[in-house]
């Protein structure tokens, strides 16, 4: 045996870190928020245990070098987004945290569940009020939320998705409950994105911690392209053995064309503009150097408003004129679907419970956040009662826009809120404040809790798969609880243990 | 292969070769401005700046100094090497998914360092340094593409746009010597043209493997023959639209006979224009109507590769 080794972990067990008292834990704060790594005695939870003795273990000076080399991977990959100032565009790396946050695997698996049930019961939905609606006349839903919900498309009405799978990349935002258990948030139906962010950071992650990771058996996740290949192969089975396959992007000055990049590379398919594409005769054509060829399926990053300009805004330069005819003629499938958003609406939200038991006859795996939904008188007062302790939100926006967080707002905030919410009460959902979990993250030279949420990507076409991973979003601000990207947050990796 | 796609590495690629002429050329002027009067220095770079920036809004003029430091890092200034390599890179970045890792690694890096905040700093110490630096940086890109990058097509497009462009830059640059004025190429030159044609030589790269041919003894018929007619010297003109007529039969394989027919016949008669002429024949007659004969048919090949395989009509396509 190695004298100097047994020498390092004698001294280990008899200096345990505590969180907020020692090094590198000391400005650790255990605060009313479940905690990924310490229980409520303040001791490390039993999946956490490695992480936590690694962290002890390791000199500041290391993780300081091993964040640095991870931040250099990422600039020189060019894992960068860009921020729009008054001339010059700048290009910044996403903040990325170093320490891994980890689920149990029998938490994981539940989880996984919940969400397959979620998302199965969502695009019945979607396919149920494009079509027949009879969620609608049976007084589930309220007829007026869906019909006057702006996502909501005309245009959609009776056309066919190939395998009724109107979503078929779906990520929802899961939060921990003070309490330690997972709920919904949100789901992002539209385009969804960070997936690479979720493979970048597991790159990093693996190499500054090696021995760990072996040691954990993390579930892999790097199949991820393949998956969602096999996805979208599947939706032109129909009509195509081996489909042309593209993924449309706006182009290299959207803030996530990174990621459209990367996911081209990764499945292996064309990386197209909608100056690429044109349409003749409701079949869409690429322009290649050999001449045009056709597309079959289009796994678009690009928003319904923008995707046709005939079909719907017709200043949009990004899109492809004609291609909404096109796809209702059954000629090209495109990922996802059309008018999706309709079912991630805030309000719609609070139905979804109602959604799966009407659809699958099955209970919600899944819990969703108490919501008070401002178009009912009662919940309208009680929400203008409680401005201070609630988190309002408009219906139909996402990444962190249109929302005010009570207990952390200005008076003043709060009072424009307040006559908001008089003028259009439709147009908002209330919720109580939740105090997101805690995970431990690298920041000012010490290991300090931030809160976290997780979002993982939920793959839906022939069947319903998703990788055992996820991004886990950082609000890096001390006592923050917006994780968004555009609302200064980071991310981490996510490592599912088996 | 994306129309699109061809058209950004083609770009890339003609950039490249832009910024790679232009800092070389201002290398070499900033030197050999060392042995020159004042008048003769800001004579020559006035007509050394016209030849490299466009668009020609208004008349050159301005000490060398102040020049060199528009035609290399000003950012307003179209053609200064930092916009050329930022422009690059541009068309780089909407391709990241087809160069390699290695070549964009490269090319941000250089990116990164003209956009570095003590860039200026960096040229006011050391001008001729610096950009000597640039060419290194845009040299080690080139070896980088050959190496790691697939020869397919993609690859068959970018040495298109370099080849293209550098046709072009010699010729234009050869015109400011011989297109001017009559060269008198029988008289002994006096030591001030003696640099005058040494720094023309190493503008182009070419003095050391100008020695290998016809030694050091320099005068200017053999400049011409050696800069616009030897077979083997990369940056002659010869030895670009050869590469040019090549490269064009190996892009779009896919693409059939008639649609490629125009570029290919174009590249061909610039070929035979060069493989077939002489040096005597053109300093007796219209040097000048030759080199921009070059430079309009490099336009006109261009504009047809352009029709054949990027920005086609498609009514034929689909109806045939």
């Amino acid at each position: 045996m190695d004298p100097s080794k047994s020498a390092v972990r004698l001294t280990v067990v008899s200096n345990r870190a505590r969180p907020g008292h020692d090094a590198p834990f000391a400005a650790y704060d255990l605060g009313l928020a479940h905690d990924e790594m310490f229980g409520q005695d303040g001791l490390p939870r039993s999946h956490a245990k490695d992480l936590y003795d690694t962290l002890c273990t390791l000199p500041v000076a290391e993780l300081e070098r091993r964040q640095q080399t991870c931040e250099r991977s990422f600039l020189h990959q060019g894992i960068t987004f860009t921020v729009y100032g008054d001339e010059q565009a700048t290009e910044k790396i996403i903040p990325t945290d170093l320490l891994p946050r980890i689920v149990p695997g029998a938490e994981w698996d539940k989880l996984e569940r919940g969400l397959k049930q979620r998302i199965v019961a969502l695009n019945a939905f979607l396919k149920d009020v494009y079509n027949d609606g009879k969620i609608l006349n049976d007084g589930v839903v309220p007829r007026d939320l869906v019909y006057g919900s702006k996502h909501y498309l005309r245009q959609m009405r009776g056309v066919s998705v190939p395998l009724d799978a109107y979503v078929n990349v779906c990520g929802t935002d899961i939060i921990r409950r003070e309490d330690g258990t997972f709920v919904v948030l949100e789901d992002n139906l539209r385009v969804p994105s960070g997936v690479s962010y979720m493979l970048a950071n597991r790159e990093v992650a693996k190499r500054a911690f090696r021995d760990l990771y072996r040691g954990y058996g993390v579930r892999p996740i790097e199949h991820y392209g393949q998956e969602l290949l096999a996805t979208l192969k599947a939706l032109a089975a129909g009509f195509r053995d081996e489909p042309r396959i593209c993924l449309l992007t706006p182009g290299i000055f959207n803030s996530a064309y990174y990621e459209h990049a990367f996911l081209a590379r990764q499945m292996g398919v064309e990386l197209v503009e909608g100056r690429d594409l044109f349409v003749h005769d409701n079949v869409v054509y690429m322009r290649t150097t050999a001449g045009v060829k056709r597309v079959d399926v289009i796994y678009r990053r690009i928003d319904d408003d923008f995707i046709d300009p005939l079909a719907f805004r017709h200043d949009s330069a990004l899109g492809v004129p004609g291609l909404m005819n096109a796809y209702r003629a059954g000629n090209v499938v495109v990922a996802n679907a059309l008018g999706t958003g309709v079912a991630d609406d805030k309000a719609v939200y609070s139905y979804v419970p109602d959604i799966i038991r009407y659809y699958l006859n099955e209970e919600p795996l899944l819990d969703i956040v108490e919501t008070y939904r401002c178009r009912e008188p009662k919940a309208l007062s009680h929400a203008l009662e409680n401005l201070d302790s609630l988190v309002v939100k408009a219906v139909g926006e996402s990444g962190g826009y249109g929302m005010l967080v009570g207990p952390q707002a200005s008076a003043a905030e709060r009072e424009a809120f307040r006559a908001k919410l008089k003028s259009d009460p439709d147009n908002y959902i209330a919720q109580p404040t939740i105090q997101l979990s805690t995970a431990p993250c690298f920041v000012h030279g010490g290991v300090e809790a931030r809160h976290v949420d997780l979002r993982p990507y939920i793959l839906h076409g022939a069947d319903t798969r998703l990788v055992p991973g996820a991004l886990t979003r950082v609000a890096l601000k001390r006592g923050s609880l917006v994780v968004n990207s555009s609302q200064g947050g980071g991310s981490k990796d996510t490592w599912v243990l088996p | 292969m994306l129309s699109r796609v061809a058209d950004n590495l083609y770009w890339m690629a003609r950039y490249l070769e832009r910024a790679e002429h232009s800092a070389r050329v201002l290398a070499v002027k900033l030197e050999a401005m060392l042995e020159q009067t004042p008048e003769e220095a800001t004579e020559a770079w006035v007509r050394v700046v016209a030849s490299l920036m466009w668009p020609l809004a208004q008349p050159v003029a301005g000490a060398p100094d102040a020049l060199a430091y528009r035609q290399t890092l000003d950012r307003n200034q179209p053609s200064s090497v930092f916009n050329s390599i930022r422009l690059a890179r541009d068309n780089a970045r909407q391709v990241r998914e087809l160069i390699s890792t290695e070549m964009w690694a490269q090319l941000n890096t250089l990116y990164l360092r003209m956009h570095a905040v003590d860039a200026d700093d960096e040229w006011r110490a050391q001008p001729v340094q610096f950009l000597q630096e640039v060419v290194e940086e845009l040299l080690l890109f080139a070896g980088v593409t050959d190496s790691t990058m697939r020869h397919g097509e993609g690859w068959h497009f970018i040495q298109l746009g370099r080849y293209t462009e550098r046709a072009q830059a010699v010729s234009r640059l050869l015109d400011l010597y011989f297109g001017s004025q009559p060269v008198d190429v029988t008289q002994k030159l006096s030591s001030a043209r003696y640099f005058d044609w040494l720094s023309l030589l190493k503008q182009c790269t070419a003095f050391e493997a100008y020695c290998k041919v016809y030694t050091a003894h320099i005068e200017p018929a053999k400049v011409a023959e050696f800069l616009i007619f030897d077979p083997e010297f990369p940056h002659s003109i010869r030895f670009a639209t050869d590469r040019i007529q090549e490269e064009l039969s190996h892009v779009a394989p896919g693409a059939g006979g008639a649609r490629r027919v125009q570029a290919e016949r174009l590249a061909g008669r610039l070929k035979a224009q060069l493989d077939y002429g002489q040096v005597e024949e053109l300093l007796a007659g219209d040097i000048d109507g030759f080199l921009q004969g070059i430079q309009s048919s490099c336009k006109q090949i261009h504009q047809s590769m352009y029709d054949a395989f990027i920005g086609y009509g498609v009514d034929e396509l689909l109806t045939a």
